[in-house]
């Protein structure tokens, strides 16, 4: 039974594979791929994979820079090619850092204000209610003693400061190691500058005139924005997108605020750790990836100042495609 | 690893995308046709930090299960299961405090002079951050970061065996090991007198560095006013030592100090304790010719 189990699987996991290879990856042959875990002693396949092309006497060299595409929007039409170092989008998946990170928005961004009457907050007279000896009953000081109905709760919650702080460094490489979460998972798309959606003329016209009411305007947006993120897989049923833009986007913002459900708009400011790992995809503008990789590189970048030395601005995104001599050309 | 594009819009630009069946299957798709139950999960889930930053909280009188119940760790009966006991009680014994009383007085008047050992020196060099081709004064040491402003700065010998650079540094304090070091890389150590006023100065650029001290005499007085009004910007001099315990340390070659050439040959830094056969004492002489010239038995 186990076994009948574990074949579907890896039959599942063929088809994911194959169909998680752009056509630039597909392999030539039709050789199958190997779903079950191999111990190292055993021998290699017969049929070597066509895309190793180093012999294996050179030295391992890890990986310096990794490729971004940038795509047009809403076509994802590829357009140009950038090159990142691997210590911003390629770096090792650290949950404690990313863990640190979180917890230290989440502290940070709680309010604190909850707080409970001790008995001296409680209205009242702290008169002794009936005297110590002679009536019976048991014995009682004020009427707000926390013993008592209505009286005050000894250790309740206090209005105070839950904030903590987190090395600036930790945190930048937290942020960094969430984009390179994203980044090897597929999940970071980028886009041209200027990320809007466009929404139909006649519709924007229509609104402008004010021929449409509020609840027709929500509806249309609702089902608008629903169809075409549904159509790109990137809407609820795929775990919502978040679109990252420089400033604010009028038509974007507004939209979804009205679909919320399909997915989310945020401002580069606005954006935390957490932001980044919740949805099921992050959208953001090229220039915008380009300032927060600036704002969230403290760990890489020295502020120390050296006297003799003119301190570089370090490139951040080289260009691969288009190629820089055609363009300078152009 | 480039983004995971639906197929709809990558077939737009690659024509061996359309080898590819048409629907792409997802991961929760294939799952269902397992009937294995699955929803996206997200990472934030999966965060936490490493096992060993948790650590088990103790909570006292909470139970025996606990392992601090009941007496939550203090015992049975006593003083200290009940209250607290000074430090310094010694059963009703008169504590050491009182039998002894206490030692000494801190001076709150003494010089805090600034660390400054010669490894750090060093790796400041090496990491470019302290230029050692210009004379070193508190002012780069402190721009440098590598000293805070207090009324002076000490060069220690902790690693004098990497300090390699021949620097030129003037500071307020030097150790004899620190003088050997410096000089034994071929570089140039001298003391001079500061102050954190003096200091300040320095860094601020209201002072300009000088290791030379401040002319003495009535000739000097017209050239120092002249130069007084015309320069703007540097206004403030640099102080001389005026109590005796910094004159003398100044005045000590051996210190390195900026006041040592003021010295004859021969002389003693100290103000007061003088070089025996300076000078012929007075009166003995005389009374000991006197002596070899009579004839006396005692």
């Amino acid at each position: 039974m186990a076994g009948k189990w574990m074949g579907s699987l890896s039959e599942a996991m063929r088809g994911l594979s194959l169909a998680a290879q752009t056509c630039r990856t597909v392999p030539v042959r039709t050789a199958p791929l190997i779903s079950r875990r191999s111990m190292a002693t055993e021998s290699p396949i017969s049929k070597p994979l066509s895309n190793i092309t180093r012999s294996v006497t050179e030295e391992w060299q890890p990986i310096t820079s990794v490729p971004v595409t940038i795509h047009s929007f809403p076509s994802l039409e590829p357009r140009a090619l950038e090159s990142y170092s691997a210590k911003h989008l390629y770096l090792p998946l650290r949950r404690d850092i990313l863990h640190l990170a979180v917890v230290f928005e989440g502290d940070n961004t709680r309010q604190g204000t909850a707080q409970a009457k001790t008995r001296w907050e409680v209205a009242g007279s702290h008169r002794k209610v009936r005297p110590q000896k002679g009536s019976g009953n048991a014995r009682v000081g004020s009427k707000q003693s926390p013993i008592r109905r209505g009286g005050g709760k000894s250790h309740g919650p206090r209005n105070r400061d839950f904030g903590t702080k987190l090395n600036r460094k930790v945190y930048d490489l937290a942020w960094r190691t969430a984009l390179s979460y994203r980044y090897r998972r597929g999940e970071l798309i980028v886009t041209e500058d200027g990320l809007d959606l466009p929404l139909p003329e006649d519709f924007l016209q229509q609104a402008q005139d004010g021929l449409l009411t509020r609840e027709l305007e929500d509806a249309f947006i609702q089902k608008y924005v629903g169809e075409m993120l549904g159509a790109m897989q990137w809407g609820k049923a795929d775990g919502r997108t978040t679109f990252i833009t420089g400033e604010e986007r009028t038509n974007l913002f507004t939209s979804l605020d009205v679909a919320g459900e399909e997915g989310t708009a945020l401002e580069l400011e606005d954006v935390d750790v957490k932001d980044l790992l919740e949805t099921g995809r992050i959208v953001i503008e090229r220039s915008a990836l380009k300032e927060m990789i600036k704002q969230h590189r403290s760990d890489l970048v020295t502020s120390i100042a050296m006297p003799n030395k003119v301190m570089k601005e370090k490139t951040l995104a080289s260009p691969l495609y288009p190629f820089p001599h055609e363009v300078s050309e152009a | 690893m480039p983004p995971r594009l639906p197929f709809a819009q990558a077939a737009q630009c690659c024509r061996r995308a359309l080898e590819v069946p048409p629907k792409q299957p997802s991961l929760v798709s294939l799952f269902a046709a397992l009937s294995v139950q699955t929803r996206s999960a997200s990472i934030l889930a999966n965060l936490s930090d490493n096992k060993d930053a948790y650590h088990k909280r103790i909570r006292r009188g909470r139970g025996a299960s606990s392992g601090y119940g009941k007496t939550a760790g203090r015992g049975m009966k006593g003083t200290k299961a009940r209250n607290k006991v000074n430090p310094w009680f010694q059963g009703g014994q008169t504590p050491l405090i009182f039998k002894h009383g206490q030692k000494g007085f801190v001076n709150h008047r003494a010089p805090v002079m600034a660390e400054l050992n010669l490894d750090r020196l060093q790796t400041w060099i090496d990491t470019g951050r302290l230029d050692p081709t210009k004379t070193i004064t508190p002012r780069e040491l402190v721009k440098a970061g590598l000293v805070g402003i207090k009324d002076g700065i000490k060069l220690l010998a902790r690693g004098k065996n990497e300090i390699k650079t021949p620097i030129d540094i003037v500071v307020s304090r030097a150790s004899a090991a620190a003088i050997l070091a410096v000089e034994a890389a071929g570089g140039k150590i001298t003391t001079r007198y500061y102050t954190k006023a003096a200091i300040k100065n320095l860094v601020s650029g209201k002072s300009v560095h000088t290791d030379k001290p401040l002319p003495i005499g009535p000739e000097h007085v017209e050239s120092v006013l002249q130069q007084a009004r015309t320069s703007r910007k540097h206004f403030y001099r640099l102080p001389d030592p005026t109590s005796r315990w910094d004159i003398e340390y100044y005045r000590d070659p051996a210190h390195r100090g900026y006041l040592s050439h003021t010295l004859k040959t021969g002389e003693s830094p100290s103000l007061y304790f003088k070089v025996p056969g300076e000078k012929p004492l007075v009166g003995k002489k005389s009374k000991k010719a006197a002596d070899a010239s009579e004839e006396r038995l005692f």
